[in-house]
Parts: C-alpha cells; structure tokens; sequence
C-alpha cells in the first residue's frame, strides 16, 4: 500500500499534476533517496518511449473512408481503406470544398516570402541565394520556396523558444485590430485578423517581416493547449503563380503554405497535419468574407 | 451537419486513430473504430457542449465504442497476432534496434488491463490532465491516478524484462 502510494505520487509528479507543496516534498525525497530517483528516471524513459512509440500514428496520412465519415458521407466499414498522401487528399478536399474553392480572398506566392526581421538573428544574410537569377524559372521557384520555408520555421523556433514571452514587434495590448492596423500601415494591402478562438487561439500580436524587400506580417497565435500551439499565420504578397495547400517540415517545424492571386499564406506551427489543415482551412474561409 | 463540426472532427482524425490503436492493438480495428467514433459524433453532435473541448469529446466516443466492443466479442489480440498491421509502417530506413524497442512498448502496452491503457494513453501520449482524463473515461481523478501509476510501473517492469531477455539473446549469440 505505502508503495502504490509512493508510485503514485512519483507518477503525479512526472505528469505535473501535484501541488507547490507536493511537488516540494517529493523533491526532497528524491534528494534523499537514490532507489526513487532510480525508480523516477525509469518512469521517465518509459513514459518517452511509449510517445515515441505511437509518435508515428499521427503523422500517416489519414485513410479517405474517415475523412468521408467525418464529413458524414456513407461509406462502409472496411479494412485497408486507400491511404492517399497528405497533399492529394488535401486537393481533394480543396476541389470539393466551398470554403477553399471560393475562400481565398487575397492572394500571394510564398515563394518570395521571407522572413525578414528574424534573419539576421538567424544568421541567414540575404533574402535570396546567391546565383539564383541564372537558373531555370523551377528551379528559382524551388530555391526561393526552400529558404522561405527554412526562414519560417526559423522564425517560428524563436518563437517557441521565447515561451510565454514570444518576440512580436506590436504587441496585441488591448484590441487585437489596433495591432493589425498598426502592422498594416506598412504593408501594401490591409491585413485582417482570422478569429481563431474556436481552436483555443489568442492573438499574442504581429511582426513585420519582409518578402523580396516588400514588408509581411507574421501573426503570433498562443494557447494552452500543447497540441496545437503556439502558432504563426505569415501573410505577404507575391507575383508566383497560385499553388493549393500544400505540407511541409522543416526543422521539426511543420508548414502548410499556399498562394492565391497574389497572396501568399503559411500556417507555421508544431501542430500536426490534423490541426493545420483545419485551422488553415478556417484562416481561409474566414479571410475571404470581406 | 455543420461544416465547423465537420472540420474539427478531421482535425482530431489522427489523434483518434492514435488513441484507437493503442486500444485495440490494430491499425484496421483502430480505424473501424474512428470510423463508427465519428458515426456517432455525428448523430449525436447536438450534444457536444461549445466551450468543451472537442477532442476529450471524441476520445470518450472512442472509448465508450472501444468497450461495448470489448464486452460483446474478445476483440484482444494474442501477442504474436499483433505487430503485423499495427505497425504498418513502410520506413525502410528505420533502425532495427529501434524498431524493436518500439514494437516492444507497444507489446507491453498491449498487455495491460484496458482500463490502465486508455489512461496511460489519454495522459501520457495524448498530454490530458487527469481531470481531462477522468472525465473522459468517467471515473474519479483518484482511480485515474492509481490506475496510471499501476500502469507505468507495470509498463516499465516489461520493458526491463523485455531489455534483459534482448540481452541474453545478444550475448548467447556473441558467446557462439
């Protein structure tokens, strides 16, 4: 019994449910007693192994019979239903969805789109690669595409290592529109704010940053909830040609991106493919309803 | 159905497969199981409460599907039935070692009573509180408490075993 309570207290303390006091007292006893400490550690590993052993689950892309179900479409239950990559079922989805089809009111290319004021801080000194002007247009388009998204997921890794406090250079102080008002001074079009509340979302604020030497505004979104956020909705212009969502990862960031007349959009976050889809999904419909 | 319904439900979609695979054991019977978790959603979404979250929702769907299940047909698996399509992963380049390690945790996972499973899994892999948890399978925060420790102590203790036995392995081959 007094070693179902140890372990239980062990375990609380390892999953952060215990109070300022419990959690007091355990440490002084782990100080103490090198056979908990041992026991604690062992908890710890597996406990990490067990993550890493269904980490995988959710980054497979999910079988069409439940994106069916869940859109309350009749299908039958079967096993080894096809499995389509990420991005066909996302232009799948596109194709036969109003939001995304009529949705996207701005427009952009993210290829031009880079982060400008996080890279200096990333040691990244120019907003273009050296030699890119002689290369074939798909091959600047990839090159371009390639270090806008290393930026971007650069920038949002300061964001996240910034915790509670991340780098905004207008801070959403009071009402969320003064921030965008401010931040879209200096941009050419207007930038609204998507309401992401429903995801657990708060506007946290917005920073300026740059594309091809043209100003962007990177949106911080925080919550608490660990599954989804924090998250950054970069928004610039481009003159690239329009390309649907489409998935990435870069630096264990993940990125869903895509351009529309002229307006690029990146949902930057370490949310998995789930959350990003519906949020950009949301971001989309919400930005079209001018 | 509205469609803000319908997106939240697609966003938990791997979240749900996760926690679905870690029940049953399976990737098919997992799926089989999202799929008849978000049937139900559906019927039944004048019921979710706004302001709730939606996932801890859908896991106590998951969850209440997953035991009438389990009490109408021995939907368990014996241990060497498992890891063929639980896996399901098509990563050549993955680490033997590592590979095993895994399947080993899931293996042990596999063996714990169903109640310490969706425990372990609802805190431990999916990050639920122990309130989120409890509420979710709708028993006190204390039973979750007592249930997750006898899990991850019992989890840890095969995987040890499971460690010394890899090991004896190991060195009997290494010895000939």
């Amino acid at each position: 019994m007094q070693q179902q309570r140890s372990d239980d207290r062990l375990v609380a303390y390892l999953d952060g449910e215990l109070e300022v006091a419990q959690r007091r007292e355990v440490e002084a006893w782990l100080d103490t007693d090198p056979a908990a400490r041992q026991r604690m550690a062992g908890l710890a590993e597996s406990a990490h192994l067990l993550r890493m052993a269904f980490d995988e689950a959710v980054h497979e892309p999910v079988p069409d019979r439940l994106i069916a179900a869940a859109r309350g479409e009749a299908v039958p239950l079967q096993a080894g239903g096809a499995i389509l990559p990420f991005r066909r079922r996302l232009r799948a989805q596109i194709g036969a969805s109003r939001r995304w089809r009529v949705g996207l009111p701005i427009a952009a290319s993210l290829l031009g789109l880079f982060v400008g004021s996080g890279i200096a801080y990333l040691g990244v000194g120019r907003l273009a690669p050296d030699g890119v002007a002689g290369k074939p247009a798909a091959l600047e388009a990839a090159a371009a595409n390639n270090l806008w998204l290393d930026n971007a997921a650069g920038y949002f890794k300061l964001v996240v290592s910034a915790g509670d406090s991340p780098p905004v250079d207008i801070p959403a102080t009071g009402d969320p529109r003064e921030a965008l008002q401010k931040i879209s001074q200096s941009l050419p079009q207007e930038v609204r704010l998507p309401d992401l509340k429903p995801w657990g979302l708060s506007f946290h604020g917005a920073r300026l940053v740059v594309e091809e030497g043209r100003p962007a505004a990177a949106l911080v979104y925080t919550t608490d909830n660990k599954a989804i956020g924090p998250l950054g909705l970069i928004i610039g212009s481009s003159k690239q040609p329009d390309i649907s969502p489409t998935f990435d990862r870069r630096q264990d960031v993940n990125l869903l991106y895509w351009r529309h007349q002229g307006r690029a959009y990146a949902l930057v976050g370490q949310a998995d493919i789930g959350y990003l889809w519906g949020i950009a999904n949301d971001v989309a419909w919400q930005l079209d309803a001018v | 159905m509205s469609s803000r319904f319908g997106d939240q439900l697609i966003a938990v979609l791997p979240r749900l497969r996760r926690f679905a695979r870690g029940l049953s054991g399976s990737i098919t019977d997992a799926d089989d199981l999202v799929q008849a978790a978000c049937e139900r959603a559906l019927a039944r979404q004048h019921q979710f409460q706004e302001g709730t979250r939606f996932d801890s929702w859908m896991f106590r769907i998951v969850q209440t599907i997953w035991i009438d299940q389990v009490r109408s047909r021995d939907v368990r698996k014996e241990d060497g039935d498992i890891a063929e399509d639980r896996l399901g992963s098509d990563e050549p380049v993955r680490r033997v070692e590592a590979r095993l390690a895994l399947d080993e945790v899931r293996r042990a996972l596999d063996r714990l009573p169903s109640d310490q499973r969706a425990a372990l899994l609802l805190v431990t892999v999916e990050g639920l509180s122990y309130k989120e948890a409890a509420e979710v399978v709708q028993v006190p925060v204390g039973t979750i408490m007592s249930r997750l420790a006898r899990a991850r102590i019992a989890l840890q203790l095969q995987l040890e075993a499971g460690r010394g036995g890899r090991r004896s392995t190991r060195d009997a081959a290494a010895a000939q």
